[in-house]
């Protein structure tokens, strides 16, 4: 009698552990999921994606001219660049940091780079032969390429790509 | 209630097709009436005009609606504020938000655009609205039989785009709520027969 | 991991606490549904919070932007709508199961020595939400918040001397405007956690006289489960069921609980047709209203409230377990139910002569109740100890009565 009781028992006991665990699971995944919302409602919202690219009129900037323009909260160097500029930041290959030039232009007389510096994120000044950081004296070349100071890269570039003769959206490359 | 009728309302919440939802083609013709007629005076101004790609439209339909405003622009009024309240003695309110704003929602809306009359007197009146001061923009109140049936089928379509206007993501809502309801009652269902054998051991 | 228990619990009462007020605590074994609503109530304080505070993230409490900010909040954050429905509809949902916490704790004489502490650790709870509630229904600053915000704070004009002052310094203004959004805001956020350590002192009362039964009768120690696993898992039961509920709502009929005139911005300039509080504070403002003149509409509304902290010295039978045994109590009980859903209705409808009437004669008979209550309940006992009782019912209310005459 005790016996057949202990049996059952143990069938009853494995069964209420499967059915147990089994809950415990769907549980823990409901909890999972539920977090997912909360979690997603930090990430951008759909007005600031939509601010994730920038339309630049490039007409605006005549050569031998830089400008300005605000992009996903940074600001974005564009230069219209003369043959002179195009040809010496051709012939060189920039400092701590070799790149070549034709690499970091799409159109050699456009230069579109991200206006922060890499060293500590100030925004550097333009000069004659391209930008100087007031914060820690980094020195950039016409092509945004690190020469001289702190700053261990060249400035960055944005991902952008042109959508008509005079006309770039940075965000998309 | 038995288990049954219980499951029966559950189900009818969650699955009854006919919510007032309207098809893509019926919320573009809204949104068309909307952009062309209603956007003249009255603002839309938590909707953007990429919102309409939401709706199935093109970015070429989009950019024909918008015109010179940008992707990200509001739809604002094209009349200015200050010639509305001269013209009509008070600002058009926005319409993003009407189909909540009034008990009846949509059907209010339908009814509103519709209830324009002529009265006695030969003035253009409102059944549903006494002292309205918005026009009869349809011209409903002198239209012949097959002018109002066309006029019927704009404010219908129009009233179904507004209450999209007015909750966007009823949608994609619904669809996410038969997923977690459906996942709560299985859960539910576990932990039933989880207490139950649980408190069997009391005997 | 229990070397790691281990060496917390050499320096915290970490297992002791969580088996002698968890999962080992004695709990009465007949128990039923109707305990779970505490718990329910706790778990609904927590969506509340949890929501409340990624709302927060993306609201703003300025009177130009709060309006526009829930409709970034509905249409542009992600989930946002979600997060904002499951708070809207929370309020309501800890509404609803704290009333019901409430009518089973009147219903089966919970407030009764010794739990008068644990019963007043609840009104001040049912305070705190109140005002967290009022609190947080500007923010959204709709037609309904702003003018329902208006008339509430209007009501402390009633208080002598003073009223004026009081009101102006209440909005930190003239009239309810932005200073008064923010500080509401700022409140709003505050109180929840108020709520959460007066919880936890809710509890603690709870524990020290345990809980009632619906026998009425301090059950004998055999007749006393662990908590776990038996009620941990009839409450989640409890709760699933909740859920299913909750969530019905929050994702097929959203809209239920917010008033269409709140989808328009607030206009200090026109009044809505009707000014309507939310359901929950219905009855309470049926009641202000019955009293034609405005300082006593004021003291009637607070005495509704506050009343209820009499009640384990209003019922003065000595019979136990609530209306178990108590015919009357028991009928009591369901008209002062079924008042207040009538006093409700007056509150949601202007006030014609019709629902004027109805609202001083159920108005009448909510404050009856508490004001006949010590006569009834003794004569009551007389009637139910003549009629016959359950053996150890009896035993216990004689033995009460001879102590109570013993110490005359």
């Amino acid at each position: 009698m005790s016996e057949e009781n202990t049996i059952k028992d143990g069938a009853d006991l494995s069964r209420r552990e499967f059915l147990g665990t089994v809950t415990a699971g769907v549980a823990a995944a409901g909890v999972a999921a539920a977090c997912v919302p909360f979690v997603s409602s930090m990430n951008p919202s759909s007005d600031v994606l939509a601010k994730a690219t920038t339309e630049i009129d490039l007409s605006v900037i005549a050569p031998g001219e830089e400008k300005t323009f605000p992009w996903q909260g940074k600001p974005v160097f564009v230069v219209h660049r003369t043959p002179e500029e195009i040809a010496a930041m051709a012939a060189s290959k920039g400092g701590k940091d070799p790149e070549p030039d034709a690499k970091r232009v799409q159109k050699p007389e456009w230069l579109v780079v991200i206006g922060i510096c890499t060293h500590l994120g100030c925004v550097p000044n333009k000069t004659e032969s391209g930008w100087l950081c007031p914060c820690h004296g980094s020195v950039y070349d016409n092509s945004g390429r690190i020469i001289s100071g702190p700053a261990p890269r060249n400035l960055d570039l944005p991902p952008y790509h042109f959508v008509a003769e005079n006309k770039i959206l940075i965000g998309k490359a | 209630m038995s288990n049954n009728k219980l499951f029966g309302l559950i189900f009818c919440l969650m699955f009854s097709a006919r919510s007032a939802q309207a098809d893509e083609a019926q919320l573009k013709r809204g949104a068309h009436v909307a952009v062309e007629v209603c956007n003249t005076c009255h603002s839309l101004k938590y909707l953007k005009y990429s919102d309409f790609l939401k709706l199935g439209f093109s970015k070429a339909e989009v950019d024909a609606m918008r015109g010179t405003k940008g992707m990200a622009d509001p739809l604002i009024s094209q009349m200015a504020p200050a010639d509305e309240l001269a013209m009509f003695s008070t600002v058009p309110p926005d319409l993003s938000l009407m189909a909540k704003a009034r008990d009846g929602g949509a059907n209010y809306i339908y009814a509103m655009i519709t209830g324009f009359y002529t009265d006695a007197k030969g003035q253009t009146a409102n059944h549903v609205f006494p002292g309205i001061k918005m026009p009869d923009v349809f011209m409903i109140a002198q239209a012949d039989a097959a002018g109002r049936q066309g006029i019927e089928q704009k404010a219908r379509d129009v009233s179904a785009f507004l209450e999209w206007a007015s909750d966007p993501q009823a949608e994609e809502r619904k669809t996410l709520g038969r997923y977690v309801i459906g996942y709560f009652v299985f859960l539910t269902v576990l932990l039933y027969f989880l207490k139950k054998k649980i408190w069997k051991r009391l005997d | 991991m229990n070397k790691i228990i281990a060496w917390v619990d050499q320096r915290f009462p970490l297992t002791f606490f969580i088996k002698h007020e968890l999962t080992d605590y004695p709990t009465p074994r007949n128990l039923s549904y109707w305990w779970g609503f505490g718990f329910l109530a706790g778990f609904v304080l927590v969506i509340q919070i949890v929501t409340g505070i990624f709302l927060a993230m993306h609201y703003k409490p300025d009177s130009n932007l709060a309006f526009d900010s829930v409709q970034h909040i509905m249409r542009e954050v992600n989930y946002g709508w979600l997060i904002r429905y499951l708070h809207s509809t929370g309020a309501s949902a800890f509404f609803a199961v704290i009333y019901t916490h409430m009518a089973r704790t009147l219903y089966y004489g919970s407030y009764r020595r010794p739990r008068e502490l644990l019963w007043w650790t609840g009104q001040g709870l049912l305070l705190l939400m109140m005002a967290t509630a009022f609190m947080g229904y500007l923010l959204p600053w709709g037609q309904m918040s702003y003018w329902g915000a208006t008339v509430i704070t209007n009501l402390f004009k009633a208080t002598p001397v003073y009223g004026d002052q009081i009101v102006t310094w209440l909005r930190g203004g003239f009239a309810v405007d932005d200073p008064t959004l923010t500080r509401f805001f700022s409140l709003h956020y505050l109180f929840p956690f108020l709520i959460f350590a007066a919880v936890a002192i809710h509890l603690v009362a709870l524990h020290t006289v345990r809980s009632s039964n619906p026998s009425g009768i301090n059950l004998a120690d055999k007749d006393n489960i662990p908590f776990h696993p038996y009620f941990t898992i009839k409450d989640l039961f409890g709760l699933g069921i909740f859920m299913i509920v909750y969530l019905l709502i929050v994702f097929f009929k959203p809209d239920l609980f917010i008033d269409a005139a709140n989808n328009i911005p607030a206009n200090p300039m026109q009044t809505p047709a009707d000014i309507v509080p939310e359901w929950y504070f219905l009855p309470f403002y049926a009641i202000l209203r019955s009293v034609p003149d405005l300082a006593g509409g004021v003291v009637a509304m607070a005495i509704s409230v506050l009343i209820f902290a009499a009640m384990p010295y209003l019922d003065r039978s000595r019979v136990t377990g609530g209306a178990r045994y108590r015919p009357i109590y028991r009928a009591m009980f369901y008209i002062f139910v079924i008042d207040i859903f009538v006093l409700g209705y007056v509150g949601a409808h202007p006030p014609s002569l019709q629902i004027r009437t109805i609202g001083e004669v159920s108005t009448t008979i909510y404050f009856l109740t508490f004001l006949l209550l010590p006569f009834v309940s003794r004569w009551e006992e007389k009637f139910v100890l003549a009629r016959g009782l359950p053996p150890a019912v009896e035993a216990m209310a004689r033995k009460e009565i001879a102590e109570a005459e013993g110490n005359v």
